[in-house]
């Protein structure tokens, strides 16, 4: 069977739109009928090539699986040569339908199908690339594609050297490219880098370089060996850059995956590491979800839930190894652990409150009537806010403990903490999270030790609060302190809003001075004065006593202390104006006994007053007694202290030949200002009280106040002064069973002063029985025990000149010595005669 | 061109394309012998008509073409393992072979061809 008898057989109707139609039969004609040779055109099938290219001079595996390819392959199997024309599709006409003559481009390789294979409904061929071939006309397209071509004749070499030197170029690149590419098989890199032929080189890289068919089409039709290296030159250099830049990028994300993957075996081996030691991540989980079980079912406000939710997925993302993971981790236990809007029910019993801070104390009407007060309005309106009170007193007079019984009376938890040299604001309001070993502030601390938010909170010695550069604690506390603002209190650490208000604060402190004004002026200030000697002797009995007996390990019938005994401790052993001191010292009395009860020396013992030097030994304090008389120039003061009143005395003496006021006794600035008041005073008033002018200008005055060790200051010495400069100028005595206090004007008036209760007090243990006040601390002297006040005489003045008339003796008993000759002379005729007494009056 | 790239890495595997000559090589087996060589070639099926046998220097080459005759107007292939088409085998000595007497013999699908050196 020939190709000719073949075309004959098959040939159908001719394409109606080839021009070279007319010569088809001619040309068939010429066709050597074994070998088609160069230039000489026959007929073979066309099998149309999708996306790639077939060159000669290359082996090439086909699949083939269209009805169209699969007739065309079967028609050039039924040939003797098997050949095959492949044609590729124009780039510009790809579609999923099957290809049409008008679809190819007009040069194509013919090909000799070599082994074949049906899988299914498809083929499998290999095929080798013979020639190039040219399209000359189309025979038809059903059932295959068959056409007229003519073979091209072989690429020449025009320029042999500069076709060895593009070969050397490409292999030298080829080696650059296949350093990038480990994939590439040994046998392919042998084939390139070797002894092979330009252009079967040339064409290798075309059908692997994957061009796209447009550039891989220019390559086959190129006819020059020269042409065709320049465009595998080029083409291949572009290849080759974005193999480097791919290769790049790779070792790049390489590196970091490097990283991450050591961090991870890491990981992996401490996970295997912390299993062995029984703490593996189970743990981690199992705490994770133990907290998210404790949120849902914690009663919390929305914007805490929020927050608490977002910090728990933090904590879901971190392994516990993380740092952050234990900062998570605690400061949600925090979160939840905090009373939100857990309270404690107030006992509304106002009966029962009573008698629970009857119980626990004795006296301090004011505060006791005030915690009722409370407790009937909260009963009236039970959202109401707490009050922020402030005790001032004395050490040992009950603050601490009084704080104890409100809460106590009041059903509620009760926290206490200390701001005693508390210097640093953060200690109040924590610190931020982002600080290693942050905490929460005190406040917060004792919210959630509490575990309710309406605790009664208690902030000891807030006087004693210090502040340097790291903040003022005395700033934050107007924050926590005040109504307005603490029902969003925000603490650093928290940083989230906590309702304080309705925790119940109570401040105490022992004096209002350092307490800075702004935080003085939130609270409202009670002041718990030093108990006197009486409300001393009940505490005793009631509580001091009993207390110690117990805690000595005596049965309360062992032990008796008569009251006059007692008395006699608290007046003699001690000097207080609270009963710490007392109670430890009828403390060492109880054990004293019970050294005798347990040495079997006695069964029960009684001790009265005589009986108490012999357990205590001597008298410890002489309390300032009234002295019996008083030279002219001394006067009776009182003065407040920490520890409550003191009496003091003012002595001044004549200076002759001396001038001006001269100081002594550690008297601070108030106190020597009021001094000289109350000279110039008597000075500018010298005639009403029948002092020569003189005397002011030819004496000098010494005044003196002891104990001289220790300093005094403060202006309610004024009328105390003055009563003993006007009494050594007049030499009329000071009445020695009177004290007195007041702050003088220049004008002659006396203003009010604090601490009457203390003062009076002091005077009355001193002996004192009549006493001098300003007429405006008349509402004061309420304060003052009944027991005590009955047996006092209580003067009210409001002018210096009631003062001096109220302390001085009548009579002139220590006349003022003898002036200047020429005074003396001078004053003669006024004055009355020295020696007898005479009773000065004011105009 | 992304898809571009890693079809570069792959095709060389995927498609499997290797480069080679333009026609198909016969296999040849090549003896010495005392008077010269014997080179024996895989050629069933082979018009002897069309055989070219040429020698250059020290090489041999043998050309021609395989045709199926076979094969018959009704027939489909299913397998096809046997390449048609033309050939060529080129052998080189290791010396010269020119003027060497050439003796070709066919049987058995097999054609023998003896130089005989002088």
């Amino acid at each position: 069977m020939t190709d000719i008898e073949n075309i004959e057989e098959t040939t159908p109707p001719a394409v109606s739109s080839e021009p070279q139609e007319p010569a088809l039969p001619e040309l068939l004609a010429e066709v050597e009928p074994k070998v088609p040779k160069e230039s000489e055109p026959f007929e073979v099938a066309v099998l149309p090539l999708q996306n790639t290219t077939l060159f000669p001079e290359t082996v090439v595996p086909l699949a083939v699986g269209r009805q169209r390819s699969v007739a065309a392959v079967e028609a050039a199997l039924s040939t003797p040569e098997k050949l095959l024309g492949c044609v590729t599709v124009r780039a510009d006409s790809i579609n999923t339908g099957d290809a049409n003559a008008a679809d190819l481009y007009q040069v194509g390789t013919l090909v000799m199908v070599k082994r074949m294979e049906r899988v299914e409904e498809s083929m499998h061929i290999i095929a080798q690339g013979t020639e190039r071939i040219r399209i000359l006309g189309w025979k038809h397209e059903d059932p295959y594609l068959r056409a007229v071509v003519r073979i091209l004749p072989e690429v020449a070499v025009i320029d042999a050297e500069e076709v060895e030197a593009a070969k050397r170029n490409v292999q030298s690149m080829i080696q650059q490219a296949l350093a990038l590419l480990p994939g590439v098989p040994p046998e392919v890199r042998g084939i390139m880098m070797g002894p092979v032929e330009p252009v079967r080189l040339a064409y290798f890289l075309g059908s692997i370089l994957n061009l796209g068919v447009e550039q891989e089409q220019k390559m086959l039709e190129a006819n020059t060996a020269d042409e065709l290296l320049r465009l595998a030159h080029t083409y291949l250099a572009r290849e080759l850059e974005i193999i480097q830049l791919r290769s790049k990028i790779a070792s790049e994300a390489q590196t970091e995956m490097d990283k991450a993957q050591r961090d991870y075996v890491l990981r992996q081996q401490l996970k295997a590491i912390q299993k062995e030691l029984g703490e593996d991540e189970s743990g981690e989980q199992a705490e994770a979800d133990l907290l998210r079980e404790r949120l849902e079912k914690a009663d919390l406000p929305d914007e805490v839930r929020t927050e608490a939710e977002r910090e728990l997925k933090r904590l879901g993302r971190l392994p516990s190894s993380a740092p952050d993971y234990h900062v998570i981790r605690t400061y949600l236990e925090y979160v939840l652990e905090l009373p939100w809007k857990k309270s404690s029910e107030d006992k509304l019993d106002l009966d029962e409150a009573r008698r629970i801070l009857d119980e626990d104390h004795y006296g301090l009407e004011d505060v006791k009537e005030r915690i009722l007060e409370f407790l009937a309005v909260i009963k009236l309106r039970p959202d109401t806010k707490s009050p922020i009170l402030c005790f001032v007193g004395p050490p040992g007079v009950g603050k601490t403990s009084l704080g104890r019984s409100i809460a106590r009376s009041l059903g509620r938890t009760f926290e206490r903490m200390s701001l005693g040299g508390v210097r640093d604001e953060a200690e109040l309001r924590g610190h931020r999270r982002t600080y290693i070993g942050a905490m929460p502030g005190r406040i917060i601390q004792g919210i959630r030790r509490a575990s309710v938010n309406n605790p009664v909170m208690m902030l000891d010695e807030i006087d004693k609060l210090g502040a340097d550069y790291r903040g003022d604690p005395a700033s934050a506390l107007l924050e926590i302190l005040d109504p307005q603002q603490n029902n969003s209190f925000r603490d650093h650490y928290l940083d989230l809003p906590f309702d304080l208000s309705r925790v119940f604060f109570i401040a105490t402190a022992n004096q209002l001075g350092p307490i800075p004004l702004p935080l003085r002026d939130r609270m409202e200030v009670i002041r718990l004065a030093g108990y006197s000697d009486q409300e001393k002797l009940q505490i005793a009995i009631r509580y001091l006593l009993p207390r110690q007996t117990t805690e000595n390990g005596l049965a309360p019938a062992q032990l008796t202390i008569t009251p006059a005994a007692l008395e006699l401790i608290a007046t003699r052993y001690t000097r207080e104006a609270g009963v710490r001191q007392l109670e430890r010292t009828i403390g060492s009395l109880a054990r004293k006994v019970a050294l005798q009860i347990a040495q079997g020396k006695a069964e029960a013992v009684t001790v009265d007053d005589k009986d108490v030097r012999d357990y205590l030994g001597a008298p410890k304090f002489y309390p300032e007694q009234a002295r019996k008389e008083l030279p002219a120039g001394v006067a009776t003061g009182m003065a407040w202290t920490e520890l409550g009143g003191e009496v003091l005395f003012i002595e001044a003496t004549l200076l002759p030949g001396g001038r001006g006021l001269t100081i002594t006794g550690q008297l601070g600035e108030v106190m020597q200002e009021s001094a000289k008041a109350a000279q110039s005073y008597l000075w500018s008033h010298a005639a009403e009280f029948g002092i020569s002018p003189a005397m002011f200008k030819d004496y000098g005055v010494h005044l003196h106040v002891p104990a001289g060790a220790i300093p005094k200051d403060g202006p309610s010495a004024g009328v105390t002064i003055t009563a003993a400069l006007a009494s050594l100028y007049t030499g009329r005595r000071v009445r020695p069973d009177t004290s007195m206090t007041g702050e003088i004007t220049l004008s002659g008036l006396v203003f009010p002063v604090g601490g009457i209760k203390e003062k009076v007090l002091s005077a009355y243990r001193a002996g004192i029985r009549r006493i001098i006040l300003p007429s405006r601390n008349e509402g004061d002297a309420e304060q003052i025990p009944e027991e005590v006040r009955k047996e006092l005489e209580l003067v009210f003045v409001s002018r210096i000149s009631e003062a001096i008339d109220a302390a001085l003796e009548v009579l002139v008993a220590n006349p003022p010595p003898p002036l200047n000759p020429l005074d003396l002379a001078r004053e003669r005729s006024t004055r009355q005669p020295e020696g007898e007494p005479v009773v000065v009056r004011p105009a | 061109m992304p898809d571009r790239d890693r079809r570069f890495s792959m095709l060389p595997m995927d498609r499997q394309v290797r480069p080679s000559g333009r026609l198909w090589n016969p296999a040849a087996d090549v003896y010495r012998t005392s008077e010269g060589w014997i080179v024996k070639l895989d050629l069933a099926g082979v018009c002897l008509d069309e055989l070219e046998i040429e020698v250059v220097d020290s090489n041999l080459r043998v050309r021609g073409c395989r045709r199926d005759t076979f094969y018959q107007e009704g027939y489909t292939y299913h397998q096809m393992e046997i390449t048609y088409s033309r050939f060529e085998k080129s052998i080189q000595f290791p010396c010269s072979i020119h003027g060497a007497s050439l003796a070709r013999d066919y049987h058995d699908g097999l054609l023998v061809i003896k130089l005989r050196c002088e």
